[in-house]
């Protein structure tokens, strides 16, 4: 099996449109949870904040290749555009069919579904509907987009699991890099915040509602008074290059995956599941060849929902013990769904490299149910040689990834 | 409505849907080669004429002859003429 490197880098977060802008404003303790006006006209929607994310600089993308983009898409295209400039690689390389790219999200832009729907449903009349909806709805309209952007022509895939989906683009892409089918790939996820996807949620009284007046409090993952998780957007792509391509070129290397794993829990297609964790937990790191003793870091999947921080805080507890620092990037940029794995990895990356672990922002008072485990509170200065990034999603699915600081 | 107003209307459509510059709006402009349209943005056109016009043209085979910004003109005309829409 070939050994595969992360070279490249770019978010679109809640917290700014590049990579520097989400780590600073981590850095500064910021939230980027805002009062979503307009939202109370939705009849029964409880959580009314949202992380949104702006989008810029759209019309530097020509017409005829950004006509088929919703948000999502532009989040993507411009975080990979990112990523693909820090890696250096030269973009002759692009139409070797050697690099292609994996995108994960929930679905396609639903503002532009939401719009499909507005357009035909009314009169039941097809012929109100623009071309380009459909490219805009797909579920691969962000992987597709981007390939299209960039010109690639080696795989061009779409993961499609919810929360995981970023997160299992980056195994994805790993496990074809291993394999010897691809010599990089741009992976990771996108995700646009509409009512209508935090709706979907709230439904399931799975959305934060008790501070939307203070929405800067609010999500709290493993607090005693979190309520909820609070939707976001944005779109983070990390480029995954094989060892010696890297080496050859003289790339600088972020980390080295060492180990994936993603599964089912085949139990409950909503709830998180501390035993099916357990399993990913421990596949994962017997992929890596590592110990649970050796990893320095855990990047919480944490969204502050009851249920889904007690199963997986349990699940740590129960497989690192209370000795492996801990922290969720949800109190900064809320939860950017199937972006959330990329952009929390890529951030992950950056405290690799700058020798920190910042904290779960709103983590006040640590819940009675998510005790046991090592929450870093406050920022603590620490060597990370290995780090571990979960995501788990509605369908039962888990993730988790393994990244080691190479010498 | 005019003749002016029916050429205004479809420059405005131009500009909005496909961004093009208003100087670049003259009647003998192939809208394929010189405008840069190609057959997605043809579906996108014929939506954006039925909203601006208040018309049903999408099952119209005349649109298939359009070449020229000229050509849509004489066409919305020519709807008008048959007082296709209460709306011209």
């Amino acid at each position: 099996m070939k050994r595969v490197v992360i070279t490249g880098l770019g978010a679109v977060s809640p917290l700014g449109t590049d990579v520097p802008a989400l780590m600073q404003g981590i850095e500064e303790g910021k939230s980027a949870v805002r009062y979503m006006d307009g939202w109370n006209q939705y009849t029964g929607l409880r959580s009314l904040v949202g992380a949104p994310a702006k989008v810029v600089n759209e019309k530097l993308i020509p017409r005829t290749i950004r006509r088929s983009m919703g948000r999502m898409s532009i989040f993507s295209v411009q975080a990979a555009d990112q990523a693909f400039a820090d890696s250096g690689i030269n973009r002759e390389m692009i139409s070797s069919g050697r690099i292609g790219c994996i995108v994960g999200s929930t679905m396609g832009s639903s503002q532009s579904l939401n719009d499909a729907f507005e357009l035909m449903l009314p009169e039941k009349d097809l012929t109100c509907l623009p071309a380009m909806k459909f490219f805009q709805c797909v579920s691969h309209t962000a992987a597709m987009n981007v390939a299209h952007y960039l010109g690639l022509t080696g795989y061009v895939m779409a993961t499609s699991a919810a929360c995981a989906s970023g997160l299992q683009a980056v195994g994805a892409g790993y496990d074809l890099i291993r394999l010897g089918k691809q010599d990089a790939m741009l992976c990771g996820g996108a995700e646009e915040l509409h009512p209508t996807v935090t709706g979907s949620f709230d439904i399931l009284f799975a959305t934060s509602a008790n501070f939307n007046h203070e929405p800067e409090k609010t999500p709290r993952p493993f607090d005693a008074n979190r309520d909820g998780l609070v939707c976001g957007e944005g779109s983070g792509i990390l480029l995954l290059e094989e060892y010696e391509h890297a080496v050859e070129r003289k790339a600088r290397i972020y980390a080295e995956i060492i180990g994936y794993h993603t599964c089912g829990s085949g139990v409950h297609v909503s709830q998180s599941n501390k035993d099916s964790i357990i399993g990913c937990f421990r596949h994962a790191l017997k992929d890596a060849g590592i110990g649970p003793e050796d990893v320095d870091y855990i990047n919480a999947h944490a969204t502050a929902t009851i249920h889904g921080d007690k199963e997986e805080a349990e699940a740590i507890r129960e497989v690192f013990g209370g000795f492996v620092p801990v922290s969720s990037l949800k109190g900064y940029i809320g939860h950017t769904l199937g972006a959330s794995g990329s952009i929390e990895l890529i951030a992950s990356l950056i405290m690799m490299d700058k020798e920190c672990i910042y904290p779960t922002r709103n983590l006040e008072s640590v819940s009675h149910d998510c005790e046991g485990i090592y929450h870093v509170m406050n920022k603590l200065n620490k060597k990370i040689n290995i780090l571990f990034k979960n995501c788990f999603a509605f369908g039962g699915i888990n993730a988790s990834i393994v990244c080691k600081k190479l010498k | 409505m005019t003749e002016q107003e029916i050429i205004k209307l479809t420059n405005q459509v131009f500009e909005e849907s496909f961004e093009i510059e208003k100087e670049k709006l003259k009647p003998e402009m192939n809208i394929f080669q010189d405008l840069g349209l190609d057959s997605l943005d043809i579906v996108d056109l014929v939506v954006a004429l039925q909203n601006k016009f208040g018309v049903k043209i999408r099952n119209d085979d005349r649109i298939k002859n359009i070449r020229t910004l000229g050509d849509i003109y004489k066409f919305v005309l020519s709807l008008k003429a048959e007082g296709a829409s209460p709306s011209l």
